[in-house]
C-alpha cells in the first residue's frame, strides 16, 4: 500500500512523529463491522446491480448502474434509514468517456448512522461535444427519493451537463444566464492561462 | 489622520469656536477692508451731513448703538423677522441642525463608537455643513419615466408644509408667527398634508420600491393621525380653547401632563410614527425596500427632505412641550435688565452714554424662550433615544397598534378629561384653576 | 416582441395584482445574491433564489493547484471563517497522504476553529440586526469581533486571511504568552456577549417580529437536508463535533444547543448560544493543551495522494462543511468538491418565504444563516 510506504519514510525522517506513527501502527486494523454489515445488506438485496466500492471507518461506497440507481436509492432510504443527501458531485473522466455522479448520503434520524456517510456512485456516458439536456448524458433524478438534492442536481447539470430526468426544474443556478460555453467543470474546459 | 479618537473636552470645543470667530474677524479686517479701500479709488465718497462718508465713519455710524438699536428693535417686531428668524424658520433650522449633530453623537456613544470626528476642528462640529455642501454638489438624477413636475415639487412641498407647521408654534408670550384662534385645528390640518406629499412623491417616482414605501407611509401616517387627534381632545376639553397661546397660558400653575399622562404617552407614540422614526421607520425600511419613498431622490432634493424631516421633528417636540409640558412657563431665572442703564446711561469712565431703545428683548420673553428651548430639547432627546434600542416594527403590527390599542387609550384619556371637568376639578369654574 | 431571448432569461408577465420585485445584488437587504420575489400586496407569492453573483469556480481552480497551493485558495469562499473551511480540507488531505497530526496542533486547531466561529457568527448577527433596523445590534457585534480577530492575528499573523491550517498541523506555533491573553480576552468577550440578551433577544419588538415566522418543522428540516443552526433550531440534535468528533473534540466538554420551535427567533438564537459554548470550549482547550510540542508534521516536497478519495466534514458556523477530494496520484487533486452549509440550506428559502409577509423577508432570509459567497463558491 503506497500510504504505508509514505508513513515509513516519514518516520525515518523526523523523530517527534515517530511516537505518533508508532501509536498508529500498534492499533490493530479493525475491519469495520458495522459498515460491513450495511454494505452487505445492499449487496445481498441487489446482487450484481450494486457493488461495493470500499469500506472504511465511517465511509462506505456503493457503485450502481444508472438504470438501477432509483431502486438502490429507495432501498437505502427505506431500509437503511439514510434520510438526506449531503452533496451531489460530478467527476469527469474523459479517458473512460464517463461522468461519475456521486451522492453523499447521511442520516439524522438514526442515531447509529450519525457518523456514517454513504457514497452512492453511478456513471453516465459522456459525449465529446456536449449538448446539455439533449444528449445521452442523462440519468434519473433522485429528487423524489431525497428531496434535498434539488439544488445540488441543478448545479451538477449546469457544471457538467448531466441531465436529470424527472427533476422539475433543470435550470441554471450559479452560472450567468447567457453562458454559452461547454459546462465548465469538464476537463476539456480550460481556464485561461493554464 | 489619527485613528484613535481623542477625549472630548469642553474647553477645547469652546477654544475652537473662539478660534473660528477670531479668524472671521481677522479675515474681515485684513482682506475685507482693504478691498473696500481699493474700490474707493474708483467710487466717489458721498457727503452726508457735511461730513465725508469714509468707510471708517460709516462703520462708526453703523456701530453707534443709539442710532442702530431702535432700527433693530423695530425690525424684530416685523412679521418678516418672525417668519425667517426668531420663532420661525431660522430658530427651527438652528435647532434642527443641532439635533442632527446631537443625534449622531448620542447614537454613536450608545453604540460604542465616536460619531462625526474629523469635520471641524473638534469632535466633528462642522459635519452638518460638510454634509450640506456635499448634497448641494451632487447631481440630481430624475428617473426617465417619472412624473417630472410633481417629482420636482414634492421635496419643496415637504419643507413648505414643515415650515407651515412651525409657524403655528408659540415660543414666548406674544412671539408666534401666526396666532390663530383655531391653532390646534390648523395643526391637524397641516399634519394631514404630510401623507399626501409622501404618496405624491412616491407615485411620481414611477418605481417599485418607492411605491411600496409610499403605500406603507400612507398607511402608517393615516392610521396614526386619528389617535393623535383624539389624544389631544382631552386638552381641548380641559382648557376650552383651541388657541395654542392660551393653552400655554392655562398651564401657569400646573402642567397638563400631570392630569393627562395617558394622553401624553399616546401623543408621544403617534408623533414617533408621524416622524417616521425608529421603531416606526417602515417607509424607509432600508433592508426591505431600499430607501422607501426616498429612493429616487438624490442630491439637494434628498437634503431638502431631510431638512423637512428634522424641522418636523422640532415642530412636534415643540408641540408636545406646548400642550403637555407647559410651554414657556417656568421660574424666572433670567436676570432683570439693570434699570439704571435706561435712566442714567452707561458709565464708561468720564463718558456717560444714553442709549435709547434698550432693552431689545424683555426679560419675560427671554426667560420664556429659555424654558421653552430646554423643554423642547429634552423632548427631542427622548425622541432620539429609541433609535439606539429598538429594531423596526412590521406593518401589520403597526396598524394593529395604531387602530386598536392607541385609539382605545385615547378614548380612555378623553373619558378621564370629561370626568375631571364634570366633577368640577378642572376646567372653567373648577376647584383648581 | 418577436426577438428570441437567450436561454435562461424570462420575460416578466405584466400582472395587475402580482408585482415582481428584484431583491437583487444591489440591495441593502439581500447580501450578494438575488432573490426574485413575486408579491401580492404584502404577501410573497413565490420566491426564486438566484445565487451565482460571486461564483468563481473555486472547485475548478483547485484542480490546477497542488495541495499546498490550495490552502490560501480554498479559504476564500468564506474568508471570515477561514479556519473552518480549511479544516475539512486538511483532514481529508491528511487521510489521503496518511499524515499524523501532533497533539498540540490539534488543540491549537480547535481553538482557532472556535474563535473563527465566533468571528463569523458575530458578523452574521450584526447583519441580522441591521436587516431588522436595529443599528445598535449592528455596531456592538462588529466591535466585539475585534477581540477574537485580535487573538487570531496573534496566532496567524493576519486579521482575516489566516491560511493557518496546513495538512499536518498548523503553520506556526502560538506566541509566548498567548494562553493568559486568550483567557483574559475570552472572559471579557463572554461578558459582552451576555449583554446581547437584554438589548436584542429580550427586545419586545424583535420577539414580535420574529417569533412564529418562517416556521420549519422537524420533519421538513430533515427532509430538506438542512444543516447547522437551522437544523438545531428545529429540534434535531446533530452537531458534527459531537456525532463524528474530529481532532480533540471528543476530549472537550460542551453541549449541543438545540431549540424546538423552528421559527426565525430560534434560528437567530442558536448561533448565539453556540458562541457561548465556543467560549467554554476555548477555555477548556487552553487548560488541556500540551504545553509544548511540535505543531506541524513535516511533509515531503510535492506530496502526492494515491488513487483514492476522501470525504471529511466539520461543523462550521453555517453547518456541516464537507470536503470531497478525489486524487489520482498527481500533486494536484483530481476533483475537489466543497459541500457547504449555505448551499444546503438554500432550499429552505423558496420553501419558507412562500406565503410570508414582505416585512418578514429579511428576518426569515437572513436567519437561515446563508452566506452567499460560500454558497456560490
Amino acid at each position: 500500500m503506497s500510504s504505508e510506504k509514505i508513513i515509513n519514510e516519514k518516520s525515518s525522517e523526523t523523530v517527534e512523529t515517530k511516537l505518533e506513527v508508532a501509536k498508529k501502527e500498534t492499533i490493530p486494523v479493525v475491519e469495520p463491522k458495522f459498515e460491513k454489515s450495511l454494505a452487505e445488506k445492499v449487496v445481498t438485496k441487489f446482487g450484481t446491480k450494486a457493488t461495493i466500492g470500499f469500506i472504511k471507518p465511517n465511509r462506505i461506497r456503493i457503485n450502481a448502474k444508472k438504470e438501477n440507481i432509483l431502486d438502490v436509492a429507495t432501498f437505502i432510504r427505506d431500509e437503511l434509514n439514510f434520510d438526506h443527501a449531503e452533496s451531489v458531485t460530478g467527476v469527469d473522466y474523459p479517458q473512460s468517456k464517463e461522468i461519475e455522479v456521486v451522492y453523499h448520503l447521511g442520516s439524522y434520524t438514526e442515531p447509529q448512522l450519525a457518523k456514517q456517510v454513504l457514497t452512492l456512485a453511478t456513471r453516465v456516458p459522456r459525449e465529446d461535444i456536449p449538448n446539455p439536456g439533449n444528449d445521452s448524458t442523462r440519468m434519473p433524478s433522485l429528487r423524489d427519493i431525497f428531496y434535498s438534492v434539488e439544488f445540488h442536481e441543478r448545479e451538477c447539470f449546469e457544471m457538467l451537463g448531466v441531465y436529470f430526468e424527472g427533476h422539475p426544474d433543470n435550470r441554471r443556478l450559479l452560472l450567468p444566464e447567457d453562458w454559452a460555453d461547454i459546462p465548465p467543470f469538464r476537463k476539456d474546459f480550460s481556464i485561461k492561462g493554464r | 489622520m489619527s485613528t484613535i479618537a481623542p477625549e472630548f473636552r469642553l474647553s477645547r470645543l469652546i477654544a475652537s469656536l473662539i478660534d473660528l470667530i477670531f479668524w472671521i474677524i481677522v479675515i474681515f479686517t485684513l482682506i475685507g477692508l482693504p478691498i473696500v479701500f481699493i474700490l474707493l479709488f474708483y467710487i466717489q465718497l458721498p457727503v452726508i451731513d457735511d461730513k465725508l462718508l469714509t468707510p471708517y465713519l460709516a462703520l462708526t455710524w453703523l456701530a453707534d448703538p443709539s442710532r442702530t438699536l431702535p432700527i433693530i428693535k423695530s425690525l424684530m417686531h416685523t412679521d418678516f423677522f418672525r417668519i425667517t428668524a426668531f420663532p420661525g424658520f431660522g430658530f427651527a433650522a438652528l435647532l434642527a441642525a443641532g439635533t442632527i449633530y446631537i443625534e449622531r453623537k448620542l447614537l454613536a456613544k450608545i453604540q460604542l463608537r465616536v460619531g462625526p470626528l474629523y469635520c471641524g476642528k473638534i469632535e466633528g462640529i462642522l459635519q452638518l455643513m460638510g454634509d450640506g455642501l456635499k448634497l448641494i454638489s451632487k447631481e440630481i438624477i430624475i428617473p426617465a419615466k417619472a412624473d417630472k413636475p410633481i417629482f420636482w415639487v414634492a421635496p419643496l412641498l415637504f419643507v413648505g408644509t414643515a415650515a407651515a407647521f412651525i409657524s403655528l408654534i408659540p415660543v414666548a408670550p406674544g412671539w408666534v408667527v401666526a396666532d390663530l384662534e383655531v391653532g390646534l385645528l390648523a395643526v391637524f390640518a397641516v399634519i394631514g398634508f404630510f401623507p399626501i406629499i409622501t404618496i405624491l412623491s412616491s407615485w411620481s417616482a414611477n418605481s417599485k420600491f418607492p411605491f411600496i414605501g409610499g403605500i406603507r407611509a400612507l398607511h402608517q401616517m393615516v392610521s396614526f393621525e386619528i389617535p393623535l387627534i383624539l389624544s389631544l381632545l382631552g386638552i381641548v376639553i380641559l382648557t376650552g380653547t383651541l388657541n395654542l397661546t392660551e393653552i400655554v397660558e392655562s398651564q401657569q400653575h400646573y402642567w397638563w401632563i400631570i392630569f393627562m399622562p395617558i394622553g401624553a404617552i399616546v401623543f408621544f407614540t403617534t408623533i414617533l410614527a408621524e416622524l417616521e422614526r425608529i421603531p416606526f421607520d417602515l417607509p424607509e425600511a432600508e433592508s426591505e425596500i431600499v430607501a422607501g419613498w426616498l429612493t429616487e431622490f438624490s442630491g439637494m432634493m434628498y437634503g431638502l427632505v431631510q431638512l423637512g424631516s428634522y424641522l418636523k421633528l422640532y415642530a412636534f417636540a415643540a408641540l408636545f412641550t406646548i400642550l403637555f409640558l407647559g410651554g414657556w412657563n417656568g421660574p424666572m431665572v433670567w436676570p432683570p435688565f439693570p434699570q439704571e442703564i435706561i435712566t442714567e446711561g452707561i458709565k464708561m469712565g468720564p463718558i456717560t452714554m444714553h442709549v435709547p431703545g434698550l432693552p431689545l428683548l424683555d426679560q419675560e420673553m427671554l426667560n420664556g424662550t429659555l424654558w421653552f428651548t430646554i423643554k423642547t430639547i429634552g423632548v427631542i432627546l427622548v425622541i432620539l433615544l429609541p433609535r439606539g434600542v429598538f429594531p423596526r416594527i412590521r406593518i401589520d403590527l403597526l396598524l394593529h397598534t395604531g387602530w386598536y390599542k392607541l385609539i382605545g387609550l385615547a378614548f380612555v384619556n378623553i373619558f378621564i378629561a370629561l370626568a375631571l371637568v364634570y366633577a368640577g376639578v378642572l376646567g372653567p369654574g373648577g376647584l383648581i384653576q | 416582441m418577436t426577438t428570441s431571448l437567450p436561454p435562461g432569461i424570462q420575460l416578466e408577465k405584466a400582472d395587475d395584482r402580482i408585482m415582481t420585485l428584484n431583491v437583487g445584488p444591489q440591495h441593502p437587504g439581500s447580501g450578494h445574491m438575488r432573490l426574485i420575489i413575486k408579491v401580492d400586496g404584502d404577501y410573497i407569492v413565490s420566491c426564486d433564489p438566484d445565487p451565482g453573483y460571486v461564483h468563481r469556480g473555486e472547485e475548478k481552480m483547485a484542480e490546477y493547484r497542488n495541495y499546498i497551493q490550495n490552502i490560501p485558495h480554498l479559504e476564500r469562499p468564506i474568508i471570515h471563517d477561514s479556519c473552518n473551511i480549511l479544516y475539512p480540507y486538511c483532514l481529508a488531505v491528511e487521510d489521503l497522504l496518511g499524515l499524523e497530526v501532533p497533539e498540540r496542533a490539534k488543540y491549537i486547531r480547535v481553538i482557532a476553529s472556535e474563535l473563527n466561529r465566533c468571528v463569523y457568527t458575530l458578523y452574521w448577527l450584526a447583519i441580522y440586526g441591521i436587516f431588522l433596523g436595529h443599528s445598535t445590534m449592528f455596531m456592538w457585534p462588529m466591535g466585539d469581533r475585534e477581540f477574537c480577530i485580535d487573538l487570531l492575528e496573534a496566532m496567524s499573523g493576519a486579521r482575516v486571511t489566516h491560511a493557518y491550517f496546513v495538512p499536518g498541523g498548523v503553520r506556526n506555533d502560538v506566541p509566548a504568552n498567548f494562553e493568559e491573553r486568550c483567557l483574559r480576552q475570552i472572559d471579557y468577550f463572554e461578558k459582552r456577549l451576555k449583554q446581547y440578551e437584554d438589548i436584542f433577544y429580550q427586545n419586545p419588538v424583535l420577539k414580535q417580529r420574529t417569533e412564529g415566522t418562517g416556521v420549519l418543522s422537524r420533519m421538513d428540516a430533515i427532509r430538506l437536508g438542512t444543516t447547522g443552526s437551522v437544523l438545531r433550531s428545529a429540534g434535531v440534535d446533530f452537531d458534527v463535533r459531537k456525532k463524528e468528533p474530529y481532532d480533540v473534540y471528543d476530549n472537550l466538554d460542551f453541549q449541543t444547543q438545540v431549540l424546538k420551535e423552528g421559527d426565525s427567533y430560534a434560528r437567530s438564537r442558536v448561533p448565539y448560544l453556540d458562541m457561548l459554548e465556543s467560549c467554554r470550549i476555548i477555555k477548556d482547550a487552553l487548560k488541556k493543551m500540551p504545553k509544548s510540542g511540535s505543531v506541524r508534521t513535516k511533509l515531503k516536497p510535492n506530496p502526492k495522494g494515491g488513487n483514492e478519495e476522501a470525504y471529511r466534514r466539520v461543523e462550521s458556523g453555517r453547518g456541516s462543511l464537507g470536503m470531497y477530494i478525489v486524487s489520482d496520484g498527481k500533486p494536484e487533486p483530481y476533483r475537489v468538491k466543497i459541500s457547504v452549509g449555505s448551499f444546503r440550506n438554500l432550499i429552505c428559502m423558496p420553501y419558507l418565504l412562500k406565503g410570508e409577509k414582505l416585512g418578514n423577508m429579511p428576518a426569515v432570509y437572513w436567519s437561515l444563516n446563508y452566506w452567499p459567497v460560500e454558497a456560490d463558491r
